[in-house]
């Protein structure tokens, strides 16, 4: 495999409506050559916008695009390096494998052997030797994702853009491919940008993670920094199997703090204790009732309803078993307190007072 | 079981309800127009399928739906494509003007050229001096030919165009090729069938247009008289075994229609499935 030259991407001030639905409000954002990137946001966020907006499939109405520090806006997108990977895939139906892959060579006028290896070459890399001469209606899921990630990659772009690529595809291939793709794009080093919406396929998959909501960029950063420091309410909310607590000030250590506050609590953030157990902040931990309890193969999800809110915690397999009904201590570690002015990461003031006797 | 037995019970009642149905309307009165073109035995029916007008009706319904046909499938190329791929205002209107033929009356069709052609016109005069005469003449013919039927080749596209999406075309758009390669190679094969299946459907409309062509032809005798025409002349005329004999001819047509387009489905469904 020769080396790829990766662009870097940059985008500047874009605004774009459809009528009078504004799908991306004054987007701003950078992109290192040969990062992955993922645009994770629930649908209708404005993130394929953004993609089809790199591609050249859409006109910004202000802003500038760059790809390598030069403006591309009046630039076709056939001309700007491009690879996309449609969500529906888009191969060519009444075309085999071969010429599905060999198109993009063949437009630009490649001579018949460089196009002949080529082909060959990319068919070894995704592992579908011997398909060639099959439609693309005689594939499965898996193999024409490949198949389409072979044809985007065939004229050799320096930006790989593809839509949800893993909509399509049953959950247990999907596993498979989402580290496949993952590899390959890492082996070429190519700069790559996937839209999805599913956190856990970002977090596993793309370097950094833009994550975007009503048509604005909400944060980027790592999975490690979205996780740990999100700065928005809908960070906070979006990233994580969160809870909203309206009455966190009622859980124990964990003080008021201005009036219209809400409290965000994740299950990493708790720990459940039977009424049995030893708990080593008795006087901090709650009461809380299990409500349900439900088996997640490697653990066990207790749901638990502590001053009227259901919180999620998970505990281990090797814990002893809890019954629905029972009582139980709840110790909240810390939660996320988004207030008027931004989002704050409160501990149980308990650990504090720990620390300072320690 | 049971219900399998049930199921066999309506099938077969359906069937029987369904060929009564065919017998009666369709079997039978083609097998009347045989019987009585063939009446006064094989040589007046051969001498009423070669009579001079009756030629001459047959060549000018196949000249009209050849032009029908060529201009129809150029038009519904066109304004399916438009439809499908871009988004516009105006878009439904358009689409709906299109199916207006379906639901006009073909009289209606007629009477709207003569008054926008005929001498009351003002633009009878402009097309006088230029030395053409739409109505009551062979374009008149082709004109109210073209209004019947160029709703059936885009009513056909439109649907294949529409589930394709414009996927395929972006991708290609975005490798560099160019409008007319994106055309020839993915969406004219995808379209292919049913364009052809649409084409069939407008020659066989075509063919048999009555009313909207009469009000326009004038039934002038082996001038603008096309075959549906020559065939009402002779029946009102009380020559039953001309007007049959010619009804033959255009049910030769019809059946010729008929096995194309069965081929055609065939076709279409093998290279999809």
């Amino acid at each position: 495999m020769e080396i790829q030259n990766s662009s870097s991407i940059e985008l500047r001030g874009i605004n774009k409506s459809f009528g009078s639905f504004q799908a991306s409000k004054d987007i701003n954002l950078t992109i290192q050559g040969g990062r992955l990137v993922a645009l994770l946001g629930p649908s209708g966020s404005g993130k394929t916008t953004i993609l089809r907006m790199i591609a050249g499939l859409e006109q910004p109405d202000s802003g500038e695009i760059l790809i390598d520090g030069k403006v591309v806006n009046d630039v076709p997108g056939s001309e700007r390096g491009i690879g996309f990977v449609f969500q529906s895939y888009a191969l060519f139906r009444y075309m085999t494998v071969y010429d599905n892959i060999a198109f993009g060579l063949r437009v630009k006028r490649v001579p018949k052997k460089e196009v002949d290896s080529r082909v060959k070459e990319l068919l070894k890399l995704i592992g579908c030797e011997g398909l060639e001469k099959r439609y693309p209606g005689q594939l499965s899921g898996g193999q024409r994702q490949r198949v389409a990630f072979a044809r985007a990659l065939a004229p050799n772009p320096r930006i790989l853009l593809l839509d949800e690529p893993f909509a399509a595809i049953d959950a247990k291939i999907r596993l498979e491919l989402r580290s496949w793709l993952r590899e390959m794009i890492t082996r070429l080093g190519i700069t790559s940008i996937f839209v999805t919406h599913d956190q856990n396929e970002a977090i596993e998959v793309a370097d950094d993670i833009i994550v975007t909501n009503e048509g604005r960029i909400e944060q980027s950063g790592s999975a490690a920094e979205l996780y740990s420091s999100p700065r928005t309410p809908f960070v906070v909310k979006f990233i994580g199997n969160s809870v909203l607590v309206d009455n966190y000030y009622e859980f124990r250590s964990f003080s008021r703090a201005e009036a219209d506050t809400v409290g965000v609590i994740r299950p990493e953030f708790v720990e459940i204790y039977k009424t049995s157990e030893d708990i080593r902040y008795s006087r901090s931990a709650d009461e809380g009732y299990v409500r349900d309890i439900i088996f997640r193969g490697s653990s066990i999800e207790v749901k638990v309803d502590i001053h009227g809110n259901l919180i999620s915690a998970i505990r281990s397999i090797n814990d002893a078993p809890l019954e629905i009904g029972e009582k139980v201590w709840v110790f909240v570690y810390r939660m996320f307190l988004i207030g008027k002015d931004g989002v704050r990461l409160v501990e149980n003031s308990a650990l504090r007072e720990n620390s300072i006797v320690i | 079981m049971k219900t399998q037995k049930k199921g066999g019970a309506v099938k077969w009642i359906l069937i029987t309800i369904c060929v009564i149905f065919l017998a009666v309307f369709l079997i039978l009165p083609l097998i009347y127009i045989l019987s009585t073109a063939f009446r006064d035995g094989i040589s007046s029916y051969i001498k009423a399928v070669t009579d001079e007008y009756a030629v001459k009706a047959a060549l000018l319904t196949l000249k009209a739906t050849f032009f029908a046909v060529v201009i129809n499938t150029i038009f519904g190329l066109f304004a399916s494509w438009c439809i499908c791929k871009f988004t516009f205002r105006g878009k439904k209107v358009l689409s709906t003007f299109i199916d207006l033929p379906v639901t006009v009356s073909p009289i209606i069709a007629g009477l709207i050229y003569i008054l926008t052609f005929g001498r009351q016109s003002f633009l009878y005069p402009i097309l006088d001096d230029m030395g053409i005469q739409i109505i009551f003449a062979v374009p008149g013919i082709i004109l109210a030919t073209i209004f019947v039927t160029f709703p059936f080749i885009s009513r056909e596209l439109i649907p294949v165009l529409t589930a394709q999406g414009t996927d395929e075309e972006e991708a290609a758009a975005l490798m560099g090729a160019n409008a007319f390669t994106i055309f020839k190679n993915i969406t004219f094969p995808h379209i292919k069938w049913a364009l052809l299946y649409g084409i069939v459907l407008c020659a066989a409309r075509a063919m048999g247009e009555f009313g909207a062509v009469s009000v326009l032809s004038g039934h002038l005798r082996g001038k603008t008289n096309t075959l549906p025409l020559y065939i009402e002349l002779l029946y009102q005329g009380y020559d039953f075994t001309g007007a049959f004999a010619s009804s033959s001819i255009l049910m030769i047509f019809a059946i010729i229609v008929l096995i194309l387009r069965v081929i055609l489905e065939q076709r279409g469904k093998k290279e999809r499935g």
